[in-house]
């Protein structure tokens, strides 16, 4: 969101629920996502006042660091920042610990525990605890189990872990996972994260679907036509090769964030706003989910890779001449699909998602097309009236529109397309928090509800394993189609919908 | 939240024989619990309004030291009988005062310091330290100490235990025994000292319990105004924290006024704000001064002056000017307004106007009535050209102990940045 001026009244005000007195134990503390995300997230807490004073954080990661190099190199990392806010940095830093802790290595998990127990001591901290994992995937299931081994997840009240992404690679993978972490702890202790939950502007889905009485009526197949959900990035892979080349496009971004934009904008409205009954709604939408064609799924999916583009002044390398990434490689960078939903609000409404990298705009938005008016009364300026859309702006200028017909002026009774739009900056004008800050918040005050349960998780990962199958199998049958870097993807993603008579927005 | 007992029938001790009976206590029977490593919280519980309802027979004992509905139905009822104002709140020290004239002489179990609110226990007080001071005030020192467990609830782990020392006098042998207590708080863990009554009342015992870094809540609704509001100065000043409940009450006007200028079409208006009306219930203008206080300080006004109004018939009320950062002046006014049935605290906020008036462009007048009434003087007079913003204030309903329990789960170990600076301008906008 733009620069605006804040509203002076509202300062103060943000907070609701209080974080109770905890140690959080990040593992891979000296790991890019700790100091990148994690770190600022909770010195920004700490600025709202949203922490509370009996709180320590205590990193931990292989290498022999001191507290005090913890400090230091978080200070570094946090330059601006600490300038900006010298005097509550000093008072933040001050409850940084560090402990070398290997988590493969249970002796050292168990020194964490008499740690923290020292911990507790010093800072009052109440043997609460959130173990935040930061590490390498293959370390999750490993490192619950050291954990749990340690004592240190006995206690369901007090502590809970939390999961980065991603949550397995597959159906079978995800399962493997949460059987293991299950065995490690209850399932109201695992915090498996989605960052995309943690955005204002996703949660605003259900606010406006549930807050609202207007929208739900129409909010189902005897009204929507079809729904488009796109989340497009300018980027290309930067310093993530190897990460990426091993993931793509599929598992990167649609097996989980647009999955979730998904199941907000499709799930029954819960009985209640509670963990359990949002998860179940979020669970059942996404186990009737399909692809719109199992049997041969490369019909109903596109992939490409970027290849160079942009200007002669300006050129942008091709995903294969990208540092790290193999000359060779057929990891997709941009991927489209057609999904339904088998249920009785969805039934036969095609659902369109796509994501990539290197296309021209940054963009995530989810657009419910409805049906056109049974009778033409009217001409229409553009020959046919264009059908109603909902367009819900995830970022940038987050907000949400919503095109109709009105008579163009003149005489004669044409009608065409105008807008009514609802920006967030031109009602709220501050600028949202960060993901991280409402996630990190939810964990410690050991709230749910933005966090993926096991079902969701697998059930996600179902709904693509025809498609990551092929991918394995017969990748041939699913070919990677190079796109320009900077423009809209292959042509074959066209392709997918014009067999609908549809297009993709353009937005 | 339902009430929970302790764990034990409390024992009746001699003074002298407290810390031996509690230090064996958790060498025997609760060596095996963590014995939580969280707080010590030190209340005052006067409750002279239940102890006064129930020695004149008005109320049904035992005295718990908890506000419920009985209790405040038992109040207003009193108020009208002794001849009150029908504003008078139910926690204006003036009614226990008041009611303390009436005749009775019964007797009811003071069961105070042994009923823990469940949102409280929650958070697991390593140890509960009571102070219930007596009508009469000639009874010697009496302490109970118990043994006290959180129920468990679904999934917790409820075997971290806290324990109970309830100490019961007239107030003179409660402050002869201030020595007894000190030992008691451990300097390790953070130590609330919770004021649960007038500001008004034995001084010298909040300033021993409330010393060096402990945490002190007070409200400052109850008590003399000026009193209260030098008292939330002092402390400010002298960098110990402390929280007001009364402050915290204003949360929901605080967020329907930040409400009305979100859209950052309105931000302008802030800068342009010529005049601040605000109607409270009854003659306690605290809570309003602190609200006009925080407004001050938030959009740079500085105060210029401040007097005595006269209201028509329904008290005094307080006029003052500010001068707005670009030299104009801001001119306040918050008068008393009678009301039916008055909320529980004296003071509580009735309605707040704002007057906005730029060189371009028509007025703004942003009108904030509470749920419970209307606010028909804020309405009236001469708005018709003006731009209306118009907004009802959600009635908070919490007890003081689910306020209280607030406070503790956040464990904030500095007065809250708003409060500190919104207190002083508060007294001195009291004239
Ligand atoms: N970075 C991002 O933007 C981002 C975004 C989304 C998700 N994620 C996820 O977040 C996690 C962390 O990402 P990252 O980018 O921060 O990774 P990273 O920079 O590679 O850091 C890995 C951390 O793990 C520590 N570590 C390695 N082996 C360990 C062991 N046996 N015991 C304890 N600590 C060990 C490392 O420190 P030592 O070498 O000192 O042990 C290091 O601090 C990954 O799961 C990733 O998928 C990251």
């Amino acid at each position: 969101m733009g620069a605006v001026l804040t509203n002076p009244l509202r300062v103060g005000l943000r907070q609701e629920r209080v974080i109770p007195p905890q140690c959080l134990v990040i593992f891979g503390a000296s790991g890019d996502l700790t100091h990148r995300k994690l770190i600022p997230a909770l010195f920004e807490l700490f600025r709202q006042r949203r922490l509370p004073s009996e709180f320590a954080v205590l990193g931990c990661a292989r290498r022999p660091w001191s507290d005090e190099e913890f400090r230091s190199r978080m200070a570094e990392a946090l330059a601006n920042e600490v300038a900006e806010h010298p005097l509550a940095w000093e008072q933040f830093a001050a409850g940084l610990f560090y402990e070398p802790v290997d988590l493969q290595d249970p002796p050292s998990v168990v020194r964490l525990g008499e740690r923290l127990a020292v911990i507790d001591r010093q800072r009052a901290t109440r043997n609460n605890r959130t173990f935040y994992l930061s590490v390498s995937p293959t370390f999750y299931g490993s490192g619950c189990r050291s954990l749990a081994a340690a004592g240190l997840l006995s206690d369901p009240a007090r502590s809970r872990v939390v999961i980065e992404k991603p949550f397995g690679r597959d159906y079978g993978s995800a399962q493997e996972l949460n059987r293991v972490v299950q065995t490690s702890a209850q399932e109201n202790q695992i915090f498996r994260i989605d960052h995309y939950l943690g955005k204002e502007t996703v949660q605003n889905i259900l606010v406006m679907r549930f807050a609202n009485t207007i929208f739900e009526p129409i909010w189902n197949r005897n009204y929507i036509s079809s729904v488009q959900i796109t989340a497009a990035e300018t980027v290309g892979v930067e310093e993530r090769a190897g990460y990426y080349e091993s993931s793509g496009a599929l598992r990167d971004m649609v097996q989980n964030h647009l999955t979730q934009m998904l199941a907000l904008t499709t799930m029954e409205a819960p009985g209640r706003f509670d963990p359990e009954s949002m998860r179940n709604e979020k669970a059942k939408v996404l186990q009737a989910a399909r692809l719109a064609n199992e049997d041969e799924p490369w019909k109903c999916c596109v992939r490409g890779q970027y290849g160079p583009g942009g200007s002669s002044s300006k050129p942008i390398t091709g995903y294969r001449q990208e540092p790290g990434v193999n000359p060779e490689s057929t990891t997709e960078t941009y991927v489209a699909m057609k999904l339904f939903i088998n249920n009785w609000r969805w039934q036969g409404v095609p659902f369109y998602l796509r994501t990539g990298k290197r296309l021209p705009k940054r963009l995530s938005e989810v657009v419910l097309t409805f049906r056109e008016a049974p009778v033409h009364l009217f001409d229409a300026a553009g020959g046919a009236p264009t059908p109603n859309q909902l367009i819900l702006r995830i970022q940038p200028n987050e907000g949400a529109e919503f095109k109709f017909e009105v008579k163009a002026p003149g005489s004669g009774m044409r009608s065409r397309p105008v807008d009514m739009a609802f920006s967030y900056d031109d009602s709220f004008g501050e600028p949202s928090d960060e993901g991280y800050v409402r996630l990190l918040a939810d964990a410690m005050l050991g709230d749910p509800t933005l966090y993926t349960r096991s079902d969701e998780v697998e059930a996600a990962w179902r709904l693509y394993t025809p498609l990551l199958e092929l991918i394995e199998d017969a990748p041939a049958q699913l070919p990677v189609y190079p796109y320009e870097a900077r423009t809209w993807g292959p042509g074959a993603a066209d392709s997918l919908l014009a067999d609908d008579g549809l297009i993709w927005r353009r937005p | 939240m339902s009430t929970q007992l302790t764990l034990q029938a409390p024992l009746v001790l001699p003074p002298a024989e407290v810390p031996g009976h509690l230090e064996r206590l958790w060498s025997d029977e609760l060596g095996s619990s963590h014995g939580a490593a969280t707080f010590t919280l030190v209340v005052w519980e006067g409750s002279w309004l239940e102890q006064q309802l129930v020695r004149c027979g008005r109320l049904d004992g035992p005295i718990t030291g908890l506000l419920n509905d009985t209790v405040l139905e038992a109040a207003r009822a009193a108020a009208i009988s002794c001849g009150l104002p029908l504003s008078t709140a139910p926690m204006d020290p003036q009614l226990a005062w008041a009611i303390g004239n009436l005749g009775g002489d019964h007797h009811a179990a003071d069961l105070r310091g042994q009923f823990v609110e469940g949102a409280i226990s929650v958070h697991m007080p390593r140890r509960l330290i009571t102070f219930a001071p007596t009508l009469d005030g000639a009874k010697p020192l009496e302490t109970l100490v118990a043994a006290y467990c959180p129920l468990p609830e679904e999934g917790a782990g409820g075997d971290a235990c806290g324990d109970v020392v309830v100490l019961r006098g007239g107030t003179g042998a409660l402050r002869e025994n201030l020595d007894l207590v000190q030992p008691l708080i451990s300097p390790e863990l953070p130590c609330w000292v919770w004021w649960n009554s007038s500001l008004d009342e034995a001084p010298e015992v909040m300033t021993a319990l409330a010393s060096g870094n402990r945490r002190l809540v007070v409200d400052s609704s109850l008590g003399d105004p000026r009193r209260c509001l030098d008292l939330l100065v002092a402390r400010v000043g002298a960098g110990q924290p402390i929280n007001d409940l009364n402050w915290m009450r204003l949360r929901s006007w605080r967020e329907s006024l930040a409400m009305v200028f979100d859209p950052p079409s309105r931000r302008d208006a802030l800068n342009h704000v010529v005049q601040l009306d605000l109607d409270v219930e009854g003659d306690n203008p605290v809570k309003g001064l602190l609200l006009a206080a925080w407004l001050a300080d938030r959009l740079g006004w500085h105060l210029t002056a401040t007097y005595a109004v006269d209201g028509d018939g329904s008290g005094q009320g307080i006029g003052a000017e500010f001068e707005r950062t670009d030299g104009q002046t801001v001119r306040f006014r918050q008068m008393p307004v009678p009301v039916g049935v008055p909320k529980t605290h004296p003071g509580a906020m009735v309605g707040l106007r704002l007057i906005c008036q730029s060189s371009q462009g028509s007025p703004l007048c942003v009108i904030l009535c509470s749920e419970s009434g209307g606010c028909m003087r804020l309405e009236s007079g001469g708005m018709a050209s003006m731009e209306l913003a118009e907004e009802v204030v959600p009635l908070p309903n919490e007890s003081e102990e689910m306020e209280m329990a607030r406070l503790l789960s956040g464990g904030h170990d500095s007065t809250n940045p708003l409060l500190a600076v919104a207190a002083p301008i508060a007294a001195r906008l009291l004239p």
